[in-house]
């Protein structure tokens, strides 16, 4: 058993691999990236701060005109275009050098040696020869911390130069890049969202459990009666209305709009000003204010689907041979449906854990956005409309991982159900 | 008058035998009261709203005007000036027919039952933005003054086209791959297993808004777009039937009798495991039109001004006081998912020949 968790914790890193490619080439190959972006933010100042999103790959040869060249190389190698896309991809994950504090030098016409302040009191001799930099330091010798190339060889004979130092950072060494919008290392703007995220989320996760599970039972030993037909109108409404819906409806409804006004618009808490005079029981109640509306939406999701999971697993696990037999034996009603049923009933809702993690994740870009509140899903869905590529390259690499770890743990949650499975 | 077991399975049989499985789950299937009606709802639903322009339209059916029969519906675009009305651009319609009636004119129109267009906006006299429900905008106006009711119609018809067109698709797509990944196995099979699990470890949606994002949505692009991440539910359920069908006797006697891989995949193999195909059918027209509402309410679907609910969700949840905004869209969605599900269950029940029973 625990040979074979290794073995899948294992197998996830080809996965893991094989999807952060993927979703790497999609996003790089595409264009309107960053570059173009900020190229075009550039060239319009602030002729207008409208409709940026037009970008397209036109634009380029366009902007190559207005801004100088050497600004254009300066973006270029902020975002790492310069390189090819494998080597992206590597630097990206960490196992490729990433090049740092660049420094750049001109060789006039028939100049090869150049003395250059590096910084950190360091001086650097560099000599050209043909097309090789040579970087020695004042004593001579050659520094392990710089490298140098040649970039571009004019046609009047002016040489341009580069040095730079390398370090290995990526996602491997949990260095996600620097948010362009935020100018913050996205690590930084992922950890007080991802919070508020996994706060709502397994709370929802939670009372999506407490819920169903209760419920499906009830509906299964039930089924045919009234209760069942009037909680099954409930899950009918649970599977055609999105919970991101529901919360718009409840939001109208209860949001102060037209109708009543019992919960506040939106946002995690009350604004921040309001929030430092709480007293710690106003805090806990004004959180509790904010969190009923989108909790109830996010509860929704899958709630249709658990129950009726749960309702249906009953029901067939009620009607096998071995509940007969434990009838026969003369066991009472209730050790048959809560001992015997039950364990078996609860394999495939254990087995879906990992799908409703997934979920949460998933569903939340609709539900942050319909209450305003600033999670983890609403920041991914900002990054798309700003082409904030580290903060959606992260966002997919979390996701990525959450659904892997998700499966693994459906596994695992498999196995402490069903004693039956030997994994192989 | 109660026949004996024995003599009822004589009588029977004779109907019995001659109806076809399917013959009796359609049987089955209708006696799905739920699931029948809402059948028979949607489809008439969904035909008539091929006909909306001649239902809901800002256009008249027909104008008769100085003896001659003009037919703006079909025509289309027709200038003001050609019926002597005094309007920039197009004929407003609605207000020629109250010209016409107020002077006692000869000249006459028909419009069509509900007469306003889902993209007429407020460039056109008499709209008003934010119009509350009433008796001329059943369902009220939206932020550029277009008629909800109107908008809600067409809509209806485009998210049914696109989530049957896409589910059809998905079904094309997953039953050629995962066929082929259940009957010939090996590396094929391999290689699609590994493609599978790392597209399914993707957040779907999130990859398609950055597809839609980065270039122009239209309906084919989407539903392209759509197609290219949601395959693999269809193919891993594809391949899995093929698996266990490809080890049954009738196969091998198929195969034994010289039949090409071909043949024995789609004349033998596929009519064999069309049950979860079916069953499944209407629950992934249920998450197409989900995932088509999510991303329009996003702003990544349908280009504007198509008509959409998921845009006046949006449009009404940034407007919380205009609660006919999100109403509307909702319970449109609502009804029509409901109707889907309905006809699923009936579907389902119909398929399957499992019958609970219960002990006590």
């Amino acid at each position: 058993m625990i040979q074979y968790f290794i073995r899948r914790i294992l197998l996830m890193i080809p996965t893991f691999l094989g999807s952060t490619l993927l979703i790497f080439v999609i996003l790089q190959l595409t264009p309107g990236g960053p570059l173009e972006q900020t190229i075009q933010r550039l060239q319009m100042g602030n002729m207008s701060g409208g409709e940026i999103s037009g970008a397209t790959g036109d634009m380029m040869t366009g902007g190559s005109s207005i801004l100088p060249e050497s600004a254009l190389k300066e973006l270029n190698r902020f975002y790492g275009f310069d390189k090819p896309i494998w080597q992206r991809y590597l630097i990206w994950l960490g196992v490729w050098p990433r090049e740092i504090r660049h420094r750049d030098l001109t060789f006039e016409p028939g100049e090869t040696t150049l003395n250059k302040y590096v910084g950190y009191g360091t001086y650097l001799n560099l000599e050209r020869r043909e097309n090789d930099l040579m970087i020695t330091d004042e004593s001579g010798a050659v520094p392990s911390d710089w490298k140098g190339r040649i970039d571009k060889i004019k046609d009047d004979g002016t040489v341009e130069a580069v040095i730079y130092q390398t370090e290995f950072s990526g996602i491997l060494t949990g260095n996600l890049g620097t948010s362009y919008t935020y100018a913050q290392p996205v690590t930084e703007v992922m950890a007080p969202r991802f919070k508020i995220s996994i706060f709502y989320g397994l709370s929802g996760l939670i009372l999506m459990y407490l819920i169903c599970i209760p419920l499906g039972i009830k509906k299964a030993l039930n089924h045919g009666t009234p209760f069942d037909f009037v909680s099954s109108v409930i899950v009918f409404v649970g599977y055609s209305i999105p919970g991101w819906a529901l919360g718009g409806v409840l939001l109208v409804l209860f949001g102060g709009g037209s109708f009543w006004d019992i919960f506040p618009l939106g946002g995690f808490r009350s604004p921040m000003e309001i929030w430092e005079t709480l007293s710690w029981w106003q805090k806990i109640l004004d959180q509790l204010h904010h969190a009923i509306l989108p909790i109830i939406a996010w509860t929704i999701g899958s709630f249709a689907t658990m129950t009726t999971l749960m309702k249906n697993s009953l029901l067939e696990n009620l009607s096998q041979d071995y509940i007969r037999t434990a009838f026969a034996k003369g066991l009472s009603e209730k050790r048959v449906v809560w001992v015997h049923a039950m364990r078996n009933s609860l394999i495939p809702i254990a087995a879906r854990i990992g799908q409703n993690i997934g979920v949460i994740i998933s569903g939340s870009y609709f539900i942050e956005r319909v209450f305003n509140i600033d999670g983890f899903g609403k920041m991914g869905y900002q990054a798309i409309l700003d082409r904030d590529y580290p903060i959606t390259l992260g966002f997919l690499v979390i996701v990525v991982l959450i659904r892997l770890i998700g499966n693994i743990l459906s596994d695992l949650a498999l196995a402490t159900v069903d004693p039956r499975i030997r994994f192989k | 008058m109660k026949w004996p077991k024995f003599f009822k399975k004589h009588i029977d049989d004779s109907e019995e035998i001659s109806l076809s499985i399917y013959r009796k789950r359609w049987q089955k299937f209708k006696t799905m009261k739920r699931g029948y009606y809402s059948f028979v709802i949607l489809i008439i639903l969904y035909i008539i709203s091929f006909f909306l322009p001649f239902l809901i339209n800002n256009r008249a059916l027909v104008v008769k005007y100085e003896d001659q029969l003009y037919f703006p519906v079909i025509q289309g675009y027709i200038e003001g000036t050609t019926f002597g009305q005094d309007v920039p651009g197009e004929t407003n319609y609605r207000l020629l027919k109250q010209t016409w009636e107020e002077s006692d004119s000869p000249n006459w129109l028909i419009l069509p039952p509900y007469p306003y267009s889902p993209y007429e906006d407020i460039t056109v006299e008499g709209n008003k933005m934010f119009d509350p429900p009433n008796s001329e905008h059943w369902l009220g106006t939206d932020n550029t003054g277009r008629d909800v009711f109107a908008r809600l119609c067409y809509a209806f018809n485009i998210s049914i086209s696109f989530a049957l067109v896409l589910t059809v698709l998905n079904y094309i797509i997953g039953i050629l791959i995962g066929g082929s990944m259940g009957y010939f196995g090996g590396k094929f099979d391999l290689f699609f297993q590994r493609i599978i699990e790392i597209w399914s470890s993707m957040p779907i949606l999130y990859v398609i808004i950055i597809l839609v994002s980065i270039m122009k949505p239209s309906f084919l692009l989407l539903i392209g777009i759509y197609t290219i991440v949601n395959w693999i539910s269809m193919t891993y359920l594809m391949r899995a039937e093929f698996y266990r069908e490809k080890a049954k006797d009738y196969v091998a006697a198929a195969l034994s009798m010289g039949q090409s891989d071909f043949k024995v995949m789609f004349k033998h193999i596929l009519p064999n495991s069309l049950v979860p195909v079916i069953t499944f059918f209407p629950f992934a027209v249920v998450m197409g039109i989900l995932a088509l509402v999510g991303l329009d309410y996003l702003g990544f679907g349908m280009p504007p001004p198509t008509p959409s609910w998921g845009q006046m969700l949006d449009v009404g949840l940034s407007n919380i006081t205009k609660w006919w905004m999100v109403f509307a869209p909702v319970t449109a969605q609502f009804l029509t998912l409901l109707c889907i599900v309905f006809i699923g269950e009936g579907v389902r029940e119909a398929f399957d020949p499992k019958v609970y029973s219960r002990l006590r």
